[in-house]
Order: structure tokens, then C-alpha cells, then sequence
């Protein structure tokens, strides 16, 4: 059934404020499950879902009105400690609150879609009926979707705080114009329908508009007005040299005005750049919920401290990261974490810790993914990688710890016997891998055996203008993302070594394959000789490549241009950009060179 | 009735267009002046690595990257040697622009549309018959008319499919 709201804006707004209020709600919700005690908490809980449900009903959406108001009713008893909160009745609560995000969900896409919900809110009723006690809840009588088993021992830790004296209540099957305007003449959407909880709840969030804080408008005015400044006076300037001005004056006047000119462009880039950045906490905010959901699977016991939520980075790149996230975390919980038992034997506290934060790095983001558990075992890893055919006897012991460590990136690789619904098959660790290059990140794993892991993922923070270094193979410029340079050598040729047909460097402890950039690229000769040359040891992911070039130029900021059509895909090259001197200077795109040295060649050959 | 509709089509044959021709070896060519943008002389061009041998690099097009492609490396020609009349003809093709190499550009002329004829099965130019869309044949001078987009899009075609 189509809407039909003769208030366009009304109802846009509606979907705004709403998703707003929910987006925070699961946070609040596992925050609360934690500090039950929180009536501040509780109230805000309380404030939003009442805000939904006044709206829904003023706009006539009965289905949103209905799984509300139950929940509303619930969260009313838990607020005046007539029910104390319990993992079970949070459980009931949050699938009360995915129902409504589904609703919501299908409101945005303009169509209502009959959705069965008596399920959900069968579940919900339990706990309004007056002698309903946390323990004394019966087995629902929702016949379709069983509720899940109580966690014993989670119990001990959540109910906490034991109901007061049972206060004789009304039902509360009470109408629920209560506080909310009369609502308009409804459109009933009738029940039956399959039940698809699909993840049409999670594409909630509207990317096509954005909320710019009035003040960086203001700013980004105020930039554009010096801008306006500086160009009449170029103006005035080059009046003034047509008609015969002094060279001498028109020099210094001129040099004047570009390094004015420069800083209000690069202040300006800034304020459009802040205007694409939104808070990492847009992505770290569904985590709480999923790590309570798979500790409760698990039957782990685990603390998720979040730092630096508010680190800002660019919405292309906070679409792309919560996947490979959701996947490293699952990771931490299901490989990293031991058992409450496991830890307690080992001499830890029972409670696992995984410490998720982010950072501003120079022009990085910086996000790490901490656990305190087993750590990674390199042995093992060597071992199953062997055991699964993905690497020879001879490549492992060509192998650092390092590039041990690796392979569980490879796809198909999992320590796991046996699949099952949360890891194992293997895919995890390469969709992360995947992700992570495209946005020409880099992945660090630090791994200490008995004490925990740690993935440090390193990004850029914006796709669209990047700082880069200007490098030189024989008489060619190229620019390679600052994002990927992890350090520059500079290296007599003779230190290179020659392993199995691979040039290769000993830098350290590890040994780093080299890529020679005039190959790859065929750039002719210059026919002058050189002994020194420069290696650009570049991450991607998580390998580590040098690129062998002639000189190092600089690092410059560009803004990255596309080849267009006709020259998209090109093996190695990310896109192009334009010097000072007006010159074209192309992009080497790391994870693209990587990828074609892997044996599997472009599928282009140079005529 | 017939004749009504006999005479409509000749006159929407007949109806004029312009073409820009240029010079590539000797002979003459013809492309619609609706898909040219601009017609600039030789810049700096950045070459690109892997890339057939006859896409000659990139330039830069006031603050736009813009691929160039050298029509005589494209029709197999010897190459010739840049000179002061060698141009290059930024074209729109299907949105985006291109730039091409050729010899040199002549003039912008005018023929009604009655004039192009199809091209013969066999023609002795070096243009690949794909591209060839007519003949114009005046009085003094023969003129190929190209479809270039035609050109392109095959060449893309053949690009991703990792022929060339």
C-alpha cells in the first residue's frame, strides 16, 4: 500500500527525527543492560520511544503505533522498577526495536508492507501482566519464533536490582492518544504477512542529504568572501600591469597575493573537506549491540570499551569500513577471547576486554580492534594454511612472522573445524582485506601469544583530494598515495637479492619483494647510469611491496582526477592528477600492482 | 498519398550538415562538427603505461584529463612527424571527451545530406570499414565520412575484454 501523506515535509521529517532516536536506541539500550541502574538513561529510553509513537500515531501509522506502545508500556514497568532489566527482557525489547526500524524502514521506501508483528508483540505482553517477575516469566505464547533460552550466567550479573514490592496496576491496554495530537484519519495496514527481519533495518540511514553544523556553513562563507577579496585584488593588479605598472612592484605585490590566494584555497579545501566528514561513532555505535548479541552466543564474557568515537572521517569512508569492522570484531570475539573458564584458568579476569578505538594520524584514521585474548598463534596459522593447500612447505620458510600472520587474510583460510553461523568458512578475513583496499587502507596485526591481538587498520581520510609523493622512474613522474608509503630507502643496487626470480631487499627482520617501476610501467631508459636508487616500501592491506624508482621528488597534495572511461581499469593506475606547472601526472594505484604481480597479469598486454 | 511522403524524405535527406575535415596521410576525412568540441595544437601529453600502442597519453584540457589517441597509429599509418600544422580534435564521444591526433585540420564544410554516399564494399583507405559511415565525392576532392564513436566503442569493447 502506498502512502499517501499530503504533508510531504511532514512526513520527511518524521522519518528524520525517527531515525535519528533509533539509531541511538540500541546504544542506549546495551548501555542500560549494563547500568540498570542509570534512571537517567532509562528516562531518555523512555523520551524516545514516547517521541515515536506520539509521531506515528499523529501521522496515522498504526502498525509503528501498536509494537510501540507496547514497548512503551514495558520500558515504563522497567522504569519504575516494577520489572528489573534482565538479559531476556532486553532481548525481547531489542527485537521490539528492529521491528520498528523495519516499519520505519518501509515507511522510507514509501510503501507499507503488511508485516506480521503480532509475534513480536505476544513477546512483550508477558511482561505487562501484573505478577510478571523476571524469573516467574512464563514461556511466551508467541508459538511462531521461540524466545531464546535464558543465559544463566548472565543472570547473575544483570538482574542486579530485584523488583520492589508488586504495585497493583491497571492493564495497560490503555488508547494511546495519551500527550499526542488526535490523529488524522488513518490508513490501517492489516497484519499477516511473512515475517523477513531482512537488513532493511540497517540501510535505515539516509545517505543522499547531509546535516552541516550551521557554524562550518558560516565559516566556509566567510572563506569564500576572502576568496572573493583576493581575486579583486589579482584583478586590480593585473589592471594595474596593463597599464604600465613598475615590473619590479608588480613582482612583489604579485608574490604577495599568491601566498594569500594559496592559504585561503587550502583553508577552503579544508571547510568542503570537514563538510564531507562525519563522526566515526555513525558506525562504531551498532557495535555494542553486536558484541552483546555474539557474547551471549558464545557464552563469552566480554567488556567493549569504545574510544574516540568522534573522530571525523569522510562519509565514502565511513560507508566502507563497517563491514570489514563488523568482521574483525566477530573475529576478536570468536578466535581472540577465551571462555570465562579458559581466562580464569589462565590467570586473567573472567570478563574479556575489547578495546575499540579511533584516531586522527596525520592524515590517517587509525582504528584498532584490541582483545586481550589468546593471541594468534603463528604456528597454528602455518600449520591449517599448509593443511588447506594454500601455501608450500618452501614458501613458509621463506617466511617472517609477519607474513605468517597473513595468511589468515587469505581467502578460504579459517582455523575452524567446523563452519558454523558466526565464522569459519573463511570469507571473513578477505572481505576485510578486500574493503580496506579499495579505500587504499593498510592493515597492521600485532599478535602476542597468551596476552591478545591487536588490528590496526590505517585509512585515508578523505578519497577525493590525498596527499602524495612525487617520485621519478627515469624521466616519468608518478605519484603514489602518502597513505600507502609506510618509508622510503635509498639503496645501492647491489644489496638487492634475487629470491626464486624475485628481486627482493632484506629491510630488518623481513623480507620485502621489489617491484621495479620502469618494468612494470616500461618506461624507456634514460640511458643514464645509477648505482643509488630509491625503494618506497608501500602497504596494501596487509602485504608489503618496495617500489624501486629513480629519484624522490616531494610530497605534494593533489586532487585526484579520473582517466575517464576509455582508460579506466588500467593495471596499476588509480587515476591521474594535475602538477603546478600544468603538467598530467598519474596515480599508482598500490593494491593494483600487487594484484598483478600475483601471477595473474593484466588483462591488457603492451603492443 | 505516396508521392507526399515520397517528397518528405527527400527533403529530410537533403537537409544540410557540417563536417570538419582534416588531413591524415594524404587523404581527406569528414567527422559531424556537432561532436567536436575544440581544435587545439600538440601540448605536453603524459603517457600512459600499458595502454595500446596507439593511445598516446593524457593531457591536461583546463583542469580535465582527457585521453589522445593518434589516428595515424589507430589506422596503422607511418607514423609522421609532429608538425606546426599537426592538431588535435577534442571530440565528445558518448559524454566524454577525447582527444585525436590528426595531420591537420582543414576546414568546416557544408553538404546536404543527399551528398553522402555509403561507402563502397571495398575501399582503398586505411580507415577500418566499421567506422567508415560515407563517401562524399565533390566535385574536386573525396572525403571520408568517420563515425569515430563507432571507433571507440569497439576498441572498448576489445579493451575489456582483454583482446588487445
Amino acid at each position: 500500500m502506498a502512502i499517501e501523506c499530503e504533508d510531504q515535509e511532514l512526513l520527511e521529517g518524521f522519518l528524520t527525527e525517527t531515525t535519528e532516536l533509533l539509531e541511538k536506541l540500541d546504544d542506549d539500550l546495551v548501555a542500560l543492560e549494563k547500568a540498570p541502574a542509570d534512571t537517567e538513561l532509562m528516562n531518555g529510553i523512555f523520551r524516545s520511544i514516547h517521541t515515536v509513537k506520539g509521531a506515528s500515531s499523529f501521522l496515522g501509522f498504526e502498525l509503528l503505533v501498536k509494537v510501540t506502545h507496547k514497548t512503551e508500556d514495558v520500558l515504563n514497568r522497567l522504569r519504575r522498577s516494577e520489572l528489573a532489566v534482565t538479559p531476556e527482557i532486553m532481548d525481547v525489547i531489542l527485537e521490539a526495536v528492529d521491528l520498528v526500524k523495519l516499519l520505519v524502514s518501509d515507511i522510507k521506501g514509501g510503501d507499507i508492507v503488511e508485516r506480521e508483528i503480532d509475534g513480536t508483540i505476544a513477546k512483550l505482553l508477558p511482561y505487562l501482566s501484573d505478577n510478571a517477575k523476571e524469573a516467574t516469566v512464563l514461556r511466551q505464547p508467541a508459538p511462531a519464533t521461540p524466545v531464546e533460552t535464558p543465559a544463566a550466567e548472565q543472570q547473575g550479573t544483570a538482574a542486579a536490582d530485584p523488583p520492589p514490592a508488586p504495585e497493583p496496576q491497571a492493564a495497560p491496554e490503555t488508547t494511546p492518544a495519551k500527550g499526542a495530537p488526535p490523529p488524522p484519519p488513518a490508513k490501517t495496514p492489516s497484519p499477516p504477512a511473512a515475517r523477513d527481519v531482512d537488513k532493511k533495518a540497517d540501510d535505515l540511514s539516509d545517505n543522499s542529504t547531509v546535516r552541516v553544523d550551521v557554524k562550518r556553513l558560516d565559516d566556509l562563507m566567510n572563506q569564500v568572501g576572502e576568496l572573493v577579496l583576493e581575486r579583486n585584488r589579482m584583478m586590480q593588479l593585473n589592471t594595474d600591469f596593463q597599464g604600465g605598472g613598475e615590473d619590479s612592484a608588480f613582482g612583489e605585490e604579485f608574490s604577495k597575493l599568491s601566498k594569500r590566494i594559496s592559504f585561503v584555497t587550502s583553508e577552503l579545501q579544508m571547510q568542503v573537506l570537514k563538510m564531507r566528514m562525519i563522526p566515526v561513532e555513525k558506525v562504531f555505535k551498532k557495535f555494542p549491540r553486536i558484541v552483546r548479541n555474539m557474547a551471549r552466543d558464545l557464552g563469552k564474557e566480554v567488556d567493549l570499551v569504545v574510544l574516540g568515537e568522534e573522530t571525523e572521517l569522510d562519509r565514502s569512508v565511513v560507508d566502507e569500513i563497517g563491514d570489514p569492522l563488523i568482521h574483525l570484531i566477530r573475529n576478536a570475539m570468536d578466535h581472540g577471547l577465551e571462555t570465562p573458564d579458559e581466562r580464569t584458568a589462565a590467570g586473567k579476569p573472567r570478563k574479556g576486554t575489547l578495546i575499540l578505538s579511533a584516531a586522527h594520524e596525520g592524515n590517517q584514521i587509525v582504528i584498532s580492534i584490541k582483545d586481550d585474548g589468546k593471541g594468534i598463534d603463528p604456528d597454528r596459522i602455518a600449520r591449517k594454511a599448509k593443511e588447506k593447500g594454500l601455501v608450500t612447505d618452501e614458501q613458509l620458510a621463506a617466511m617472517g612472522q609477519r607474513e605468517i600472520l597473513d595468511l589468515i587474510f587469505l581467502p578460504g583460510f579459517s582455523t575452524k573445524e567446523k563452519a558454523t553461523d558466526l565464522s569459519g568458512r573463511g570469507v571473513g578475513m578477505d572481505v576485510v582485506r578486500t574493503n580496506i583496499k579499495k579505500l587504499n587502507g593498510i592493515i597492521d596485526i600485532k599478535s602476542e601469544l597468551g596476552q591478545g591481538s591487536e588490528f590496526i587498520l590505517k585509512l585515508p581520510l578523505t578519497l577525493a583530494i590525498i596527499q602524495s609523493l612525487l617520485v621519478e622512474v627515469e624521466d616519468e613522474t608518478y605519484s603514489i598515495p602518502l597513505a600507502a608509503v609506510l618509508e622510503t630507502l635509498r639503496v645501492e643496487e647491489r644489496e638487492f637479492h634475487v629470491i626464486g626470480g624475485q628481486e627482493v631487499l632484506k629491510l630488518r627482520n623481513s623480507v620485502l619483494p621489489l617491484m621495479r617501476l620502469q618494468k612494470v610501467f616500461n618506461v624507456a631508459g634514460s640511458g643514464r647510469a645509477r648505482t643509488a636508487c630509491y625503494v618506497v616500501v608501500v602497504g596494501v592491506a596487509e602485504k608489503r611491496v618496495g617500489l624501486v624508482v629513480s629519484r624522490l621528488l616531494g610530497q605534494q597534495e593533489v586532487a585526484i582526477k579520473s582517466l575517464g572511461k576509455y582508460l579506466a581499469n588500467l593495471p596499476g593506475i588509480a587515476g591521474s592528477t594535475i602538477l603546478g606547472d600544468g603538467r598530467v601526472t598519474l596515480i599508482i594505484d598500490p593494491a593494483g600492482l600487487l594484484e598483478n604481480s600475483d601471477g595473474s597479469g593484466g588483462g591488457r598486454i603492451a603492443a | 498519398m505516396e508521392t507526399a511522403l515520397q517528397t518528405r524524405v527527400e527533403v529530410a535527406r537533403s537537409e544540410l550538415i557540417q563536417l570538419v575535415s582534416f588531413k591524415l596521410e594524404e587523404e581527406e576525412y569528414g567527422v559531424n562538427v556537432l561532436k567536436v568540441r575544440e581544435i587545439i595544437r600538440m601540448p605536453t601529453i603524459t603517457r600512459v603505461p600499458n595502454t595500446p600502442h596507439y593511445i598516446e597519453g593524457v593531457i591536461n584540457l583546463r583542469g580535465k584529463v582527457i585521453p589522445i589517441i593518434s589516428m595515424r597509429k589507430r589506422f596503422s599509418l607511418p607514423e609522421g612527424e609532429t608538425s606546426s600544422q599537426t592538431r588535435i580534435m577534442v571530440m565528445d564521444m558518448d559524454g566524454e571527451l577525447m582527444g585525436f591526433v590528426v595531420d591537420a585540420v582543414s576546414e568546416v564544410i557544408r553538404i546536404s545530406e543527399s551528398e553522402i554516399q555509403p561507402p563502397p564494399a571495398v575501399v582503398n583507405s586505411a580507415v577500418e570499414q566499421e567506422c567508415l559511415s560515407g563517401v562524399i565525392n565533390q566535385t574536386e576532392r573525396l572525403l571520408f565520412f568517420l563515425d569515430l564513436e563507432k571507433l571507440i566503442s569497439r576498441d572498448e569493447r576489445q579493451m575489456f575484454s582483454g583482446i588487445l
